[in-house]
């Protein structure tokens, strides 16, 4: 039961990580490259407050997506006056200039060797050990977003993110500073993208930075454009199914070592086939061109 | 009132405005017609901020409004109905005329969490708002479907209720009737006398010259990138360098 409550759990930190991402890919029609990135902010700020400086869980939360937040501004103020591709390009080198750092910075991020040891998250004397209890915490995390997703999708605010979409000389002409709002998107879909870091890092309690290069964002990409952009079950029915996928390979008894390879694999000919024939995902509400 | 003063705007070699100075009176429709080419839509998107003319100057008032981006232009109130509908294709005839809205509290992402019952509030009467003009042309009963899957001349109706929830005080208009059922533009024509009334400015592109001498006070013959002649509509349309640029020779080969 433990391993199906896992499952659930990594659902829930990639429903996080996709929802943030369908901000600025689902709604604003932005393409970026850095989603792991932000991930990682988010997972080394809260193990390094917790591990070196011994800080609550629940505290350093808030000052993950701070980091998060202000990093996204960085970047965000020169790339966002570039277009279409050359925003992509920018993401692609924050996303390598970050990977970098938590690579060989080894006297803060010990590198390679990654920080072992993170405690569990602590509130009042009870701490979320045990895998079902930790679903509670992830679960409802990864809700609470879910409805901040909602509010935003409802909004005069992402009306205008989707009018950005559609036609930013539009909204343009509308009277919306576009610059501005697309600021705004990159902001908080870095800072809800921190949240998930923190939550995977405290679960696994050992973070190292492979598991956040730039095929971790691509894997983000892929999980919105196989289950739709746009709306909210779209990247729910992505999500369940991009986590699932390699766990049925473990079932069909495939050796580790070729299920690894075979799972990329997979994962690119769904990809392909998906931009093929299906270019809005299983659910999405807007087509990838 | 809109005023350029000596505006040009070049494309490689070619003048596609040149040298117009031009008044737009507030209070008033006025009409820009001319052969296609002419540089009129250029001369749009100039006043609203697209194109920044290579020489000359544009005001609002006494305002200098060429160096502005064309968001400040919009909330100065000058909006713009585009020639192509440029309705939002995959989002519901409802939101596209809610965006227009101006000054939403909701668009700031931190006031929407914070002071959520006040942009709820808000929300209703832009809803109302909305609604009201969506009804005035005729699309109540689609406000749910996706703006992609209105007819042309929907798409021109919906673009025109966007305009109004806007409530800009001057209207940039691009052949508005254009593609419009023929029993719906003596209703617009009506609407847009009503609003010139209530002291809002319209400046109006039209090809259909029965419209123009119907609904235009003033009109003004633009023709190879130059203003060539302007007055009340029935004397531009009486003009021989009018009646030759749209009868002429160079229309024939055109079509």
């Amino acid at each position: 039961m433990n391993y199906f409550f896992h499952i659930l759990i990594m659902i829930a930190i990639y429903l996080i990580l996709t929802l943030s991402l369908n901000l600025l890919m689902g709604f604003t029609g932005l393409f970026s490259l850095a989603h792991a990135a932000f991930y990682a902010i988010g997972a080394y700020i809260s193990t390094l407050l917790m591990v070196k400086m011994g800080f609550n869980f629940f505290l350093t939360l808030p000052l993950a997506i701070l980091g998060a937040m202000i990093l996204a501004v960085i970047i965000a103020i020169p790339s966002l006056r570039l277009k279409g591709d050359y925003f992509l390009l920018s993401t692609l080198a924050f996303q390598i200039i970050v990977f970098s750092i938590l690579y060989n910075w080894i006297s803060l991020t010990r590198g390679p060797y990654g920080i072992p040891g993170i405690p569990k998250p602590r509130i009042f004397g009870f701490e979320f050990k045990e895998i079902p209890q930790y679903l509670i915490l992830a679960g409802s995390i990864a809700l609470l977003i879910s409805l901040i997703f909602k509010r935003i999708y409802f909004s005069p605010f992402g009306r205008v993110l989707k009018s950005i979409r559609e036609d930013e000389i539009v909204a343009n002409a509308l009277g919306k500073n576009t610059t501005k709002f697309k600021i705004s998107a990159f902001i908080i879909s870095g800072g809800l993208a921190a949240i998930a870091g923190s939550l995977y890092a405290s679960y696994v309690t050992y973070i190292d930075p492979t598991s956040f290069t730039l095929d971790e964002s691509i894997f983000i990409i892929s999980i919105i454009i196989i289950g739709g952009a746009g709306n909210f079950k779209g990247p729910l029915i992505g999500t369940i199914i991009m986590i699932f996928l390699p766990e049925i390979l473990r079932f069909l008894r495939i050796p580790d070592t070729i299920a690894a390879n075979m799972r990329q694999i997979i994962y690119g000919l769904l990809l392909i086939i998906f931009m093929r024939i299906r270019p809005q995902g299983i659910l999405g509400e807007y087509k990838f061109e | 009132m809109i005023r350029t003063n000596k505006v040009s705007k070049f494309f490689g070699g070619v003048k596609a405005v040149d040298n117009v100075s031009i008044t737009f009176y507030d209070g008033k429709i006025n009409g820009l017609i001319g052969p296609n080419g002419a540089g009129k839509t250029t001369l749009f998107n100039i006043i609203n901020g697209f194109l920044k003319p290579d020489e000359g100057e544009v005001y609002l008032n006494d305002l200098r409004i060429d160096q502005l981006y064309p968001y400040q232009i919009a909330q100065l109130g000058i909006g713009r109905m585009f020639q192509d509908t440029r309705i939002l294709g995959k989002m519901t005839v409802l939101e596209n005329v809610m965006l227009a809205y101006k000054k939403q509290t909701g668009e700031n992402p931190w006031k929407l969490f914070f002071l959520n019952n006040k942009v709820k509030k808000e929300e209703a009467l832009i809803k109302e708002a909305a609604l009201k003009w969506l009804k005035f042309v005729g699309l109540e009963d689609k406000i749910n479907t996706y703006a992609e899957n209105l007819s042309y001349g929907q798409q021109k109706l919906l673009t025109l209720a966007r305009l109004l929830t806007a409530g800009s005080d001057i209207l940039l208009l691009d052949e508005p009737t254009a593609g419009v059922d023929p029993g719906m533009i003596p209703i617009i024509l009506k609407l847009l006398r009503n609003l010139v009334n209530e002291g809002k400015t319209i400046i109006l592109i039209e090809h259909n010259m029965t419209v123009v001498l119907e609904i235009c006070d003033w009109v003004y013959f633009m023709d190879e990138g130059k203003i060539v002649c302007w007055g009340l509509p029935s004397e531009v349309l009486a003009d021989q360098k009018v009646k030759e640029a749209y009868l002429g020779l160079r229309m024939i080969i055109f079509w």
